[in-house]
């Protein structure tokens, strides 16, 4: 039996996060079953709610699944085929790629400026950070409702405003060009206070004695940022990419209760055409097919995203 | 130069303030318009004239009083056995070292890239042939256990210092009590804030509810709003809006009674990188 070296592990100052320090971990004396027995409850349940869920639909998605009980017929790849030559879903598919560039570019360099000037907010700082988080806490149908009284033709906030200055009103989500941005609009709203409040956590990891290393230096501004800041903020980086990748593609309330993908499909996005194929016309397979196509480019992305950056942890 | 940039810092902080606030004013202005006049489409910051019944009407006919409790059932439910599936997860994958330890972790991170459409349908048609399709065990059973829970939890769980988790041992506590009297304790930013995470996002949730419940004694408060808002009522905007704000009104009150936990304990994911 060894006993852990105690000392070894320098101070938190001396610490730069991200560096992937390896915690000493207590060497167990024998083997023992408690680890498993800690960790059964929660693998069972993602055993039985996530892979076997996620394992059934893969193999659902290469056979034809009648409504009632009766044998899958095997299919092949037909499932994937009518599912990438559905102009409606090409559409879904084509208008959540539009939906994530738009939405998590712009909330996330927002994000990132709003996190940077919170810091230097003085005494009323608190109010002005809570204001900026409130979004990310509410629920989405309720502002999906309130958005959708905005953005109403008649008596709705933005066609009065327009009026102010004389232009004609216009109907925001019952046309096809409008439809979508006004959709991402909403989802940005959301989106940047999400990034936001990461951003604003991920920089009080940051120790101060590096600003005061910095301000001794002389590092200040743009330089400080990118030399400095940035690097420290990697592993934020990389987390609120993550959470916003999945949730670009994963977005369902604003555009279920705004538009429910309408006009003619112009703001159908993945999920809307997922509940539509598979819970409005019962074509189990094909939904399936859609999920695991949609799962390849996730995969895809977080691929490359993984080989950008070798450092991150196991 | 400086001083332009100090400027535009302050231009977009206000505006971004102001942004982010303004969707919930305006919810809570109209909610309190008369439904007919002239000062529900006024465009004064304050209306007119002031009417109190709409939050009343939206009460009785969203159906609001069950969905609230359902609401409130079904999050804590939630909670409660994500809590109790997370923190042993957790503490075992950050404190323990054991065969198979990197694999297990990497199956709880790979949990965060499956979207849940991959698991919808067949969760769906196993709850409705083991008999649980419309109740509120169906509402709360998909989600016993969280991966970024487990994540967080472990995160600051690491941090712990190795000296206290070697005093403990030295004073003769098993592992379950480790577990209960000291990381517990020492681990409470990172529950405080995977709690409130884990309420706004069940308190919220609308896709699930609306495969699952059929029947309205279960249905919970977004669905009962998305439901009143496709009725006929769609064009009753301060109704909508008043029941709008009841909604929303739980979920934001926790926030800001607890939000300087919240931030503290959302760093965790980061600080071990």
């Amino acid at each position: 039996m060894t006993t852990p070296v105690m000392n070894e592990r320098p101070s938190l100052d001396q610490v730069v996060p991200g560096e992937g320090l390896a915690p000493q971990k207590p060497r167990a004396p024998k083997p023992s079953l408690t680890p498993y027995l800690l960790l059964l409850p929660a693998l069972l349940a993602m055993l039985l709610f996530v892979y076997g869920p996620a394992l059934l639909s893969l193999i659902g998605s290469f056979f034809i699944i009648p409504l009632s009980k009766g044998p899958w017929k095997f299919a092949g790849l037909d499932n994937y085929e009518s599912v990438l030559g559905d102009p409606l879903i090409q559409q879904a598919a084509w208008n959540t790629l539009v939906y994530s560039v738009a939405t998590i570019i712009p909330s996330m360099v927002l994000g990132l400026l709003l996190a940077l000037l919170m810091e230097r907010v003085g005494r009323m700082g608190w109010l002005a950070k809570t204001a900026l988080i409130l979004p990310m806490t509410a629920n989405m149908v309720a502002m999906a409702v309130v958005f959708k009284w905005i953005f109403a033709l008649q008596g709705g906030l933005a066609n009065q405003t327009l009026a102010i200055v004389g232009l004609a009103p216009f109907n925001w989500l019952e046309e096809a060009e409008t439809s979508l941005p006004t959709v991402i609009l909403v989802g940005l709203w959301r989106a940047t206070s999400l990034c936001t409040l990461l951003f604003m956590a991920g920089l009080t990891t940051i120790p101060g004695s590096i600003h005061e290393a910095t301000a001794v230096e002389g590092i200040r501004g743009f330089a400080k940022l990118r030399t400095i800041i940035l690097p420290m903020l990697k592993p934020t980086v990389v987390f609120v990419s993550v959470l916003s990748i999945t949730g670009a593609a994963q977005v369902f309330e604003i555009v279920h209760v705004m538009t429910d993908g309408g006009p003619l499909g112009s703001s159908e996005v993945a999920m809307t055409a997922a509940q539509r194929v598979g819970f409005e016309y019962f074509r189990v397979g094909e939904a399936s097919a859609m999920s695991f196509t949609l799962i390849a480019i996730l995969l895809a992305i977080g691929i490359i995203g993984r080989g950008r950056s070798p450092k991150e942890e196991s | 130069m400086i001083r332009l940039y100090k400027l535009l810092g302050l231009v977009l902080g206000a505006v971004a303030v102001i942004l982010a606030l303004f969707p919930f004013y305006w919810m809570l202005r109209t909610a309190v318009a008369p439904a007919d006049g002239n000062a529900l489409t006024g465009l004064s910051l304050i209306p007119a004239e002031l009417d109190l019944s709409n939050f009343a009407r939206a009460w009785d006919r969203a159906n609001l009083g069950s969905a609230m409790l359902n609401g409130i059932t079904v999050t804590l439910g939630i909670l409660l056995l994500q809590l109790l599936t997370c923190i042993p997860a957790a503490y075992a994958l950050a404190r323990f070292r054991f065969r198979g330890a990197g694999v297990l972790l990497g199956l709880v991170l790979a949990c965060l890239l499956i979207p849940s459409q991959a698991t919808l349908i067949p969760t769906f048609v196993g709850l409705n042939l083991l008999g649980l399709g419309d109740t509120k065990i169906g509402l709360v059973l998909p989600f016993v256990t969280s991966a970024i829970g487990i994540f967080m939890l472990r995160q600051q769980m690491l941090s712990i210092p190795d000296a206290i988790m070697e005093a403990a041992r030295t004073d003769g506590l098993g592992p379950l009590r480790t577990l209960i009297s000291v990381v517990v304790p020492m681990s409470a930013p990172s529950i405080a804030a995977f709690s409130m995470l884990s309420i706004f996002t069940h308190w919220n949730d609308y896709l699930w509810p609306l495969l699952v419940a059929r029947s309205p004694e279960i249905m919970t408060p977004p669905l009962t709003l998305a439901i009143f808002q496709n009725a006929d009522t769609g064009f009753d905007y301060p109704a909508l809006s008043a029941a709008a704000a009841i909604v929303t009104a739980p979920v934001i009150i926790l926030f800001l009674l607890a939000q300087r936990h919240f931030v503290r304990g959302m760093a965790g994911p980061e600080v071990a990188g």
